[in-house]
């Protein structure tokens, strides 16, 4: 009962608390958060009917000025008076930042004279006037710095910009994606942005678009009335938030997934044909169109024959018209796959490496540790890997058997069972073969496959001729089935088809 | 079965409606995904004349794997084997999704116009096509008679 009390009484006071402000009813509040340049958080409830020019004066009396002497600052915008609320895509909890405008301000004393410096200088870049929130100006960002020239304003409504990322807490999914904006240098989001990005380049490279920071206790603006050197500008830095969820602060950032994009012209999949609402748009001249199911799906067969590739230290797959230069740079969107084969890529992708740069897999089953030996100086001693930090299992760097002493066996047959050797018991060594957990796999493996002869990789052969290229990432050796070399003009002619 | 994808759907519609010259590819009554193909053998080659049948299948995993095609007519041919194989790289790793069943046969049927005993060779016929052109040209003619005429 006593939750009941307390939970009507809390609900009755903020209804108070919100009249007090205004008279205005609230039909369906959203909470934000309101930073003020001087560093103090407001709380606040509003009702997302109400336009700028409410809200100002809702915070004037918190921040002791008046209404007028306020700039409501949101996503590198000044907002003016007659914006709607619910038009600026605000979420729960999302921050808006409110300064005072610098012309009403100089002859007020504040205990701080750091402010008083910044205000008096901040000078007439942004009139009061404001402009549209960046959700409504921001045009389809285009992968490259090609312009959108000239639309209509028809265009300019199909053409707004839509996001996507990946949200790794709390949604753990791909979502839509909202734009922010802080100063690249002091990290305040009271920043006014001088132009709109208006390509991929623009927002995820540093240094291309400058703001005018409001905070405070920004370096640049508190220095700037001494030294206006190039050095003092600021830049803007974008960053993404996931739309699906109330925002958990400043900190609550998404890895936007650049190459995924509303399907506004309408484009058929490369491989299904099918015009879908959203598409993923590989990084090629030509720009080919996926959906998203094919791209899963491609993305899927690649992974399981364990095609994807080296892009420099990328490890990822190209346009699936093999267009050059078409490598997913930002691997995030492979988060598209889900959970369970994100998980699985990751440990691909962690195996390829560690085998790029010399390293070896521990060969226990179970175990796959990745292990980096010393390089080989003298044979015999390095011969000798354990896998510390895993399973622990002594081994033999050159057949992966267990460790042994002389030349490797050429076949696997008894190395399972030498490893015990010590054995207290007796047992057949025949049915201790027999017994062992992975020989039936072994032996598959050991009759169905040829390993390659650079890599070493067990390959199997499913039908065609006998030209084998290898398909580990950053292998592709050329092989023959039959000769298990290189494969040359001879194989061709001699047992091309064997 | 699971419901056939609509590219499938699509690229056999398109088949139908507007087939590519020299080539049909109907799918069997019973299975979607199994093409019976008939390509004619092309002008100025030794298969003219010729209609060679062959098998085509889209694998579950169509079109991010390739469709698995066979000569099933008997053809005297450097880069196809005596069980009909064909050792073309379109249909191995340089395979993507987005070629369709429709430039694999276009591809097969340039192919026949121009047999490439210098590239990848079929053993006794790419030696011979090699050492005697006339004579394995002369083979392929007799075999396009003997197996790809009046059937």
């Amino acid at each position: 009962m006593s939750f009941w009390f307390n939970l009507v009484k809390d609900v009755f006071l903020r209804m108070l608390q919100l009249l007090s402000f205004s008279r205005r009813k609230i039909s369906n509040s959203l909470s934000i958060y309101i930073k003020t340049n001087t560093g103090s958080t407001l709380s606040v409830e509003l009702d997302p009917k109400w336009d700028i020019k409410n809200l100002k004066e809702i915070v004037a009396p918190q921040m002791g000025i008046a209404p007028e002497d306020i700039k409501i600052i949101f996503a590198g915008k000044e907002l003016h008076n007659s914006i709607i609320i619910e038009e600026c895509d605000l979420g729960q909890q999302s921050i808006l930042h409110a300064v005072r405008t610098p012309h009403k301000i100089v002859n007020k004393t504040r205990n701080t004279d750091l402010i008083e410096e910044s205000i008096s200088e901040t000078s007439d870049l942004n009139d009061s006037s404001g402009s549209k929130p960046m959700n409504e100006t921001l045009m389809d960002l285009s992968l490259d710095e090609s312009n959108l020239e000239n639309l209509s304003l028809k265009e300019q409504q199909e053409n707004r910009a839509h996001f996507y990322v990946y949200c790794s807490a709390p949604c753990k999914n791909v979502t839509a994606g909202k734009l922010r904006v802080k100063c690249a240098r002091c990290g305040s989001g009271a920043v006014t942005v001088d132009r709109d990005p208006q390509c991929w380049p623009d927002v995820l490279q540093p240094r291309r678009i400058t703001v005018n920071c409001e905070s405070d206790f920004c370096p640049v603006t508190s220095s700037m009335h001494k030294d206006e050197t190039e050095s003092q500008v600021s830049y803007a830095h974008f960053y993404f938030k996931c739309a699906k969820h109330p925002s958990l602060g400043e900190n609550d950032e998404a890895v936007p997934l650049y190459l995924v994009k509303p399907n506004l012209r309408n484009i058929p999949c490369l491989a299904c044909t099918d015009i879908r609402e959203t598409v993923l748009v590989f990084p090629c001249e030509a720009g080919h169109v996926t959906c998203l199911d094919c791209f899963r799906e491609y993305c899927t067969v690649r992974l399981h024959e364990r095609r994807f590739e080296f892009d420099e230290e990328y490890y990822t797959l190209p346009c699936p018209a093999g267009c050059p230069n078409s490598y997913i740079r930002e691997v995030h969107h492979f988060h598209l796959l889900g959970v369970e084969q994100y998980e699985r890529y990751q440990r691909f992708s962690t195996e390829e490496h560690v085998l790029r740069a010399g390293g070896i897999l521990c060969p226990r089953p179970d175990c796959g540790m990745g292990i980096i030996p010393p390089s080989i100086e003298d044979d015999r001693e390095c011969r000798r890997i354990q896998c510390i930090g895993g399973c622990g299992y002594v081994f033999c760097r050159i057949c992966l058997q267990g460790y042994h002493v002389g030349e490797c066996e050429s076949q696997m047959s008894d190395a399972s069972t030498s490893v015990f050797s010590s054995n207290y018991y007796s047992v057949d060594p025949l049915k201790a073969n027999q017994a062992t957990w992975d020989e039936a796999s072994k032996k598959t493996i050991q009759t169905s496959t040829k390993p390659c002869p650079k890599c070493r990789t067990p390959t199997e052969r499913d039908g065609g001729c006998m030209h084998m290229v290898c398909t580990r990432a950053g292998c592709g050796y050329h092989w023959c089935w039959v000769c298990q070399t290189e494969w040359t003009r001879d194989c061709m002619g001699n047992h091309w088809f064997g | 079965m699971a419901a056939l994808p609509r590219r499938i759907i699509k690229e056999t519609q398109r088949l139908m409606q507007e087939p590519v010259p020299g080539i049909s590819a109907v799918p069997d009554d019973t299975n979607a995904r199994y093409f019976h193909v008939i390509v004619t053998g092309p002008e100025d080659s030794p298969f003219e004349g010729g209609l060679f049948k062959l098998e085509l299948f889209l694998p579950e995993d169509y079109p991010m794997s390739a469709p698995k095609v066979r000569f099933i007519t008997k053809i005297y041919h450097p880069n196809i084997d005596r069980l009909g194989r064909i050792c073309l790289d379109i249909l191995k790793d340089k395979w993507s999704p987005a070629l369709q069943i429709r430039t694999v046969l276009l591809s097969i049927q340039a192919l026949l116009s121009a047999p490439n005993p210098d590239d990848p060779l079929a053993n006794d016929v790419a030696e011979l096509w090699k050492v005697n052109e006339s004579e394995a040209i002369r083979n392929a003619k007799e075999w396009t008679r003997r197996y790809a005429m009046d059937n």
